[in-house]
């Protein structure tokens, strides 16, 4: 676990250092600390990470700019901010979980424990943020018709029959976007918003026929679940 | 419009009563000849001494006399009388009889009581019949070389008596407003030293009812004939003041951009006029109309570009300059004077009553910004950046060091108690923001635990500022701020007082961050505000990056 910590508060930057060390342990490969947003943007660029913990109010500067960037990354995001009435907007962006100051240990072990869990974050993302020819774009949720995995990135087709890239693992967006959307096979989310039917072909090939007319494979073991949910048993 | 008619309906009737001229001719006159000496032949009508024109004037006594030929609506008349127009004490005689006299011609014994410039005498019925008549008078003019004219003017005594008194009465009215307006506006003045507009409103409502008082004193008060023209020249006097006192008024009430070059200019001109006066004695009337035009013309430049810059009411102002031109242009010029006078009062008046309103409302809103600014100031203890990021901290040294928490929570208290006690003032003792900022510091140490030194230079502490002004200068220099070298950031404060101004330079010894260059703190919105609550405009607020930090510089100017 490589995790950025984003904060301007030395002294509570401590504190978060210091749980955060004592409840990954030994997976913990290394906890960085920076003040502001350049240097943060610097360190993204340098190295990998895994997860960042970032604060919204950084020496009077917006750390909305910064979210959306790291709503781009491949981490996951977890805001740790004074202004919890900036919380939905946080989660509009795609953020794993947004922990209020003044936070407890067990708060922020209970964002922690988000990472792995499979559960959806909040309300889900409204937006998610892409990186493309080197500024950031704002595509929205619901003009994405499904996502594909495509090696480490993600492939968003959109209904208007355009392509994004994105950074994030299908995992991790799965946790992120709105209930609409599910994963249908290991290597499709589907927005079931757009499903029509489920079609059955022969040797127990499952597609789901969208309304645009293409269709998706959907994987066996998700199958009986998807029908259960969607199409009424 | 059907007003407008009927006022000069009114105007009209009171010229033709104020001549004395009626429908069908009452009678007819000749032009006034001139008998020198003290004695008539005993058949005075014929002689060849009778002359057009006086022979010395002053010197001795003379006669004067007037032909009238009275046509058969005499009859109708109840009581005719006379009405003479002339300089001089006289005995007036009706066919040979003496019917009164103005004043008392010199005697060889006893000097001259003068008469008044016009006086009226009752003609006795009997000899108020149709036909020839003869008018003499037996003057002297012992108190003026001037050879004024002699003027006769027949009609019913009492209406030409009263018409005068009436028209008098009329214009009285007119007088009392004024006078009431400029008592209050005096007071009105009183109540604000400050308001110099008002004072010089009232002082030309006052002059205004003098004017009119004077104008028709001559009805009602015996001048006699060697001060008429004193009369005249107080008028002069006063028409010149009112001139130059009503284009003084609207170039302050409008903000005038050319004031400083435009009023003595003004001023020489009117002055001039006034004088040229001196030497071409008897231009009353043409003098008073050309202070006037001077007087018009000067307000209407200053009110029409004052409507360019659409200034409040300026439209309305020189809608009525043009409509007093109007009025001077359709009536007779004595009355439209005045007409034309009320109607730039009333404007001045409007202008008046629509800055009382934008002054009460300017102080609403201004009482209305302390109150936000109070607010502003009050929630610096409880705004979520501040108060969660504390409270984190705080939670942090409690767990971790106890004793070190408690001093963090006393440096908090202490912080809190200084901002609640200058929460309600707009000025506070420089001391107390000082102890603010050094308290606010210890706070800030704890949270960010970078060295911070608090520097004073020249510090007054007679002076006062605005409560938060330099805290909040300094929440900027803290979070604007990287460490130098030896990890720590310092602030100075440093006081200056020259001739012209003061100065406050507040100096941040650290690294900039990349953002404070960028663009400017969010507290100065609230700088900016305090200053302007106590300062009005007289102030000025610069912020820079310098080589060894930051520094942000507040002038305060002398109101």
């Amino acid at each position: 676990m490589r995790i950025l910590l984003v904060e301007d508060e030395s002294r509570v930057a401590k504190r978060i250092e210091r749980m955060t060390r004592s409840f990954f342990g030994n997976k913990l490969q290394k906890v960085l600390l920076c003040e502001g947003l350049p240097e943060a943007r610097q360190l993204m660029q340098q190295q990998p990470f895994d997860l960042v913990l970032l604060d919204l109010n950084l020496n009077g500067e917006d750390g909305f700019e910064l979210l959306q960037e790291t709503a781009s990354a491949a981490f996951h995001t977890i805001i740790i901010s004074a202004y919890k009435d900036k919380a939905i907007t946080a989660f509009e962006y795609g953020v794993l979980d947004f922990v209020p100051k003044p936070f407890n240990e067990e708060r922020l072990a209970q964002a922690f424990l988000r990472i792995s869990s499979t559960q959806k974050a909040g309300i889900g993302a409204r937006y998610l943020s892409v990186k493309k020819r080197g500024a950031i774009t704002l595509i929205d949720v619901s003009d994405i018709c499904y996502i594909q995995g495509a090696g480490i990135y993600t492939e968003l087709h959109l209904k208007n029959r355009r392509k994004e890239i994105h950074d994030k693992s299908l995992e991790k967006l799965e946790q992120l976007l709105p209930p609409n959307f599910v994963r249908i096979h290991k290597s499709y989310i589907a927005d079931m918003l757009e499903a029509q039917e489920i079609l059955v072909e022969t040797g127990s090939k499952y597609s789901l026929l969208l309304s645009t007319g293409q269709r998706l494979p959907i994987g066996r073991t998700r199958y009986k679940t998807l029908k259960e949910d969607f199409f009424n048993g | 419009m059907p007003h407008l008619c009927r006022l000069l309906y009114f105007c009209a009737c009171l010229l033709l009563l104020t001549t004395g001229c009626e429908e069908a001719p009452l009678y007819y006159t000749a032009d006034a000849q001139f008998y020198p000496g003290d004695y008539l032949p005993t058949d005075p009508t014929n002689s060849p001494l009778w002359k057009a024109e006086r022979a010395h004037v002053n010197h001795e006594a003379f006669w004067v006399r007037f032909p009238v030929l009275l046509e058969e609506s005499v009859q109708q008349v109840e009581h005719l009388g006379v009405q003479i127009n002339a300089f001089g004490a006289y005995e007036v005689y009706w066919d040979g009889k003496l019917i009164g006299k103005n004043g008392t011609p010199a005697t060889s014994g006893k000097p001259e009581q003068p008469g008044t410039e016009m006086s009226y005498f009752i003609i006795p019925p009997e000899a108020a019949t149709a036909g020839k008549h003869w008018l003499y008078l037996h003057a002297t003019q012992a108190y003026s070389a001037e050879n004024r004219g002699y003027f006769v003017f027949l009609g019913d005594y009492f209406e030409m008596v009263r018409a005068p008194l009436i028209l008098t009465a009329f214009m009285y009215i007119l007088a009392g407003a004024f006078l009431i307006a400029a008592l209050y506006f005096l007071i009105l003045y009183l109540t604000n030293r400050k308001a110099y507009a008002v004072l010089l409103f009232s002082i030309t409502c006052l002059l205004f009812f003098a004017l009119i008082l004077l104008e028709y004193v001559k009805f009602y008060i015996p001048i006699p004939y060697a001060h008429f023209y004193t009369r005249l020249e107080m008028i002069g006097f006063l028409t010149l003041t009112i001139a130059f006192l009503v284009p003084w008024y609207f170039s302050l009430q409008f903000s005038f951009r050319w004031k400083k070059a435009f009023l003595p200019v003004l001023f020489v001109l009117l002055l001039t006029i006034y004088l040229l006066n001196y030497f071409r004695q008897g231009y009353y009337d043409e003098t008073a109309q050309f202070l006037a035009f001077c007087m018009w013309g000067a307000s209407l430049l200053i009110t029409a570009e004052a409507t360019y810059r659409k200034h409040t009411g300026a439209s309305l102002v020189l809608a009525g300059l043009l409509l007093s031109a109007l009025v001077h242009a359709l009536i007779y010029y004595d009355i439209s004077v005045f007409i034309s006078f009320t109607i730039i009062i009333l404007c001045m008046l409007y202008i008046l009553a629509i800055r009382g309103k934008e002054q009460a409302k300017a102080y609403e809103s201004s009482l209305l910004q302390s109150a936000r600014l109070k607010n502003q100031l009050l929630r610096k203890n409880i705004q979520p950046h501040f108060l969660m990021n504390t409270l984190t901290s705080l939670i942090d040294w409690v767990e971790e060091s106890p004793r070190e928490g408690v001093r963090f929570i006393e440096a908090l208290a202490g912080e809190f108690e200084i901002l609640n006690q200058v929460a309600d003032s707009t000025l506070v003792p420089i001391r107390q923001e000082l102890e603010l900022c050094q308290r606010h510091l210890a706070v800030m140490g704890y949270r960010k635990e970078i060295q911070y030194y608090w520097q004073e230079e020249g510090i007054d502490l007679a002076e006062h500022v605005p409560p938060a002004l330099f805290h909040t200068l300094l929440e900027n220099g803290i979070s604007h701020s990287l460490p130098a070298d030896d990890g720590s950031i310092r602030f100075l404060l440093r006081f200056s007082a020259g001739q012209e101004a003061k100065q406050y330079d507040f100096i941040t010894y650290a690294r900039n961050r990349k953002s404070a260059i960028e663009k400017e703190g969010t507290g100065f919105a609230y700088v900016r505000s305090r200053l302007q609550e106590s300062y009005g405009s007289h102030w000025q607020l610069q912020s820079e990056p310098i080589p060894a930090g930051w520094k942000t510089s507040i002038i305060l100017y002398p109101a």
